[in-house]
């Protein structure tokens, strides 16, 4: 018999609270941010750099904007050096 | 290690119990009332036929004119799940069931138990039982040891090492991901058909075009730590039936039998006067279809009043007149009486109440379901690094 995939029910462990989620982010040359998710982004408010556990295996190099788009929403968004993608993460 | 025990299309084992034999001949879970025209789980006869899980009625009609429909029964297939795991907890189990027709367990305890790994898993599977044609899988992740049984044949064990683990689920397919339906399709078209190729891919990638769900699966393909077992608390098995001469579909009977059976699930001596938290009615319908509706109670009580008040309402939604009508005690309270103060210490009031709300909440959504925010390193600069959220089952 065969069984309809079903939905698999998330494991009953501790989770990591604010997670970053993956964005869908455009940016300029120099690397900031122009549209994310689909949204012009109206103002840079904040840009930093997180870069720490570069001496273990998964070290960490981020750089984080802190921006308003075009509806007035506040995003904060990160571009993560070693694959290159985009987050966003409530900072 | 961890083990894990699947039964494939256990909902359709299980509706098929009280017509056996439609087991050999086309057939499949019809689709269910007010949502999309799509089959359940199928036959192996079905499926040499080409019909699969979640084709539309219609197209597997066309391949298949002689394919059976078969009525979900929810209520025989819970009965038989809860009887399987309880043979499993009476031969030294210590179960997390993950859905209807999939448990896990931990080896360690057990397999001092039985003389070796295999042996245990051979009791595991004897537990089961030969008809519901169980296959076992063990390994050091949750999801390998659930892909070894998955692949494994009817009453088999099959033991992957750690070692080995990427190495076997190199060529097994995406399918054994838990991921969305369209998931599969669109990496397939990429060309990513086997948990290894997926595997193979920079993880940034993937949680950029598939989200966390992807990100998920991508780390299960690659074998990494996916949690342990959490057992469940075996629970009380107390229920009451009663079986009618003839179908009843009048509410005022109706209403009566649940009076009924309620003054008797009152009066069992197994209840040591804990008020019932969370209870079910479950009924066996004319054409042998069954129905069941489960209801939390706001606050524990053993007043017959609040319970037939709590449960009356339910009885309106029953789709056809019932044959027999039984009243089960899901889940029954810690304490026996509650004893009120004159004054009572400040915030003890409310404390309790936010107890009972999250005992309640529990109840109803399941283990797991009520989390703590405990802060780990509120310092650190990465964000997610401060806290964790920790499912509080206490």
């Amino acid at each position: 018999m065969v069984t309809h995939p079903g939905s698999a029910r998330a494991a009953r462990t501790a989770r990591r609270l604010n997670a970053p989620r993956p964005a869908l982010v455009e940016a300029q040359a120099s690397g900031i941010p122009r549209r994310v998710n689909r949204q012009s982004v109206a103002l840079v408010r904040e840009e930093w750099r997180v870069v720490d556990r570069w001496w273990t295996e998964e070290p960490v190099a981020r750089r984080y904007f802190d921006v308003v788009l075009e509806t007035g929403e506040n995003a904060v968004v990160y571009r993560d050096d070693e694959s290159g993608s985009w987050f966003t993460q409530r900072a | 290690m961890i083990a894990a025990v699947v039964i494939p299309a256990f909902d359709l084992r299980a509706a098929l119990r009280l017509r056996p034999g439609l087991q050999t001949r086309p057939a499949a879970l019809a689709p269910q009332p007010g949502k999309e025209p799509l089959l359940g789980s199928v036959t192996a006869a079905a499926e040499a036929k080409g019909v699969r899980p979640g084709m539309r009625l219609g197209e597997s009609l066309a391949l298949c004119p002689d394919l059976e429909l078969v009525e979900h029964d929810p209520a025989t297939a819970e009965q038989a799940w809860e009887e399987i795991l309880r043979r499993l907890e009476d031969a030294g189990f210590a179960v997390e069931p993950l859905e209807p027709g999939t448990v896990y367990f931990e080896t360690k305890g057990v397999e001092r138990l039985y003389g070796g790994l295999e042996p245990a898993l051979k009791r595991a599977l004897a537990a089961v039982g030969t008809i519901w044609d169980g296959r076992a899988g063990a390994a050091d992740r949750r999801f390998a040891a659930l892909a070894a049984a998955n692949v494994a044949r009817p009453g088999q064990a099959l033991i992957v090492s750690d070692d080995r683990t990427r190495t076997f689920l190199a060529p097994l397919p995406l399918t054994l991901l838990p991921l969305e339906q369209d998931r599969y399709a669109q990496l397939e078209e990429l060309g990513v058909k086997t948990i290894g190729q997926l595997a193979g891919l920079p993880g940034g990638a993937v949680a950029e075009r598939l989200g966390p769900a992807g990100r998920r699966a991508w780390s299960l393909a690659r074998g990494e730590h996916d949690g342990r077992v959490a057992p469940r608390r075996p629970a009380t098995a107390l229920h009451e039936t009663l079986e009618f001469p003839e179908a009843v579909g009048n509410d005022l009977t109706l209403r009566r039998g649940l009076g009924v059976l309620v003054d008797r699930l009152l009066a069992r001596p197994e209840r040591a006067g804990r008020p019932p938290r969370k209870v079910a009615v479950w009924a066996r319908l004319v054409g042998g279809a069954s129905w069941r509706r489960t209801v939390t109670l706001r606050e524990p009580s053993a007043d017959p009043a609040r319970l037939r008040t709590a449960l009356a309402p339910k009885l309106a939604e029953l789709p056809a007149p019932a044959l027999k009508l039984r009243l089960e005690v899901c889940e029954l309270a810690e304490h026996t009486g509650e004893q009120l103060e004159l004054v009572a210490a400040e915030g003890e009031v409310v404390k309790g109440k936010l107890r009972e709300g999250l005992r309640q909440v529990r109840a109803a959504v399941g283990a797991g379901g009520v989390s703590t925010v405990v802060e780990v390193a509120p310092w650190s600069r990465i964000p997610e690094a401060r806290a964790l959220l920790v499912p509080r089952d206490d």
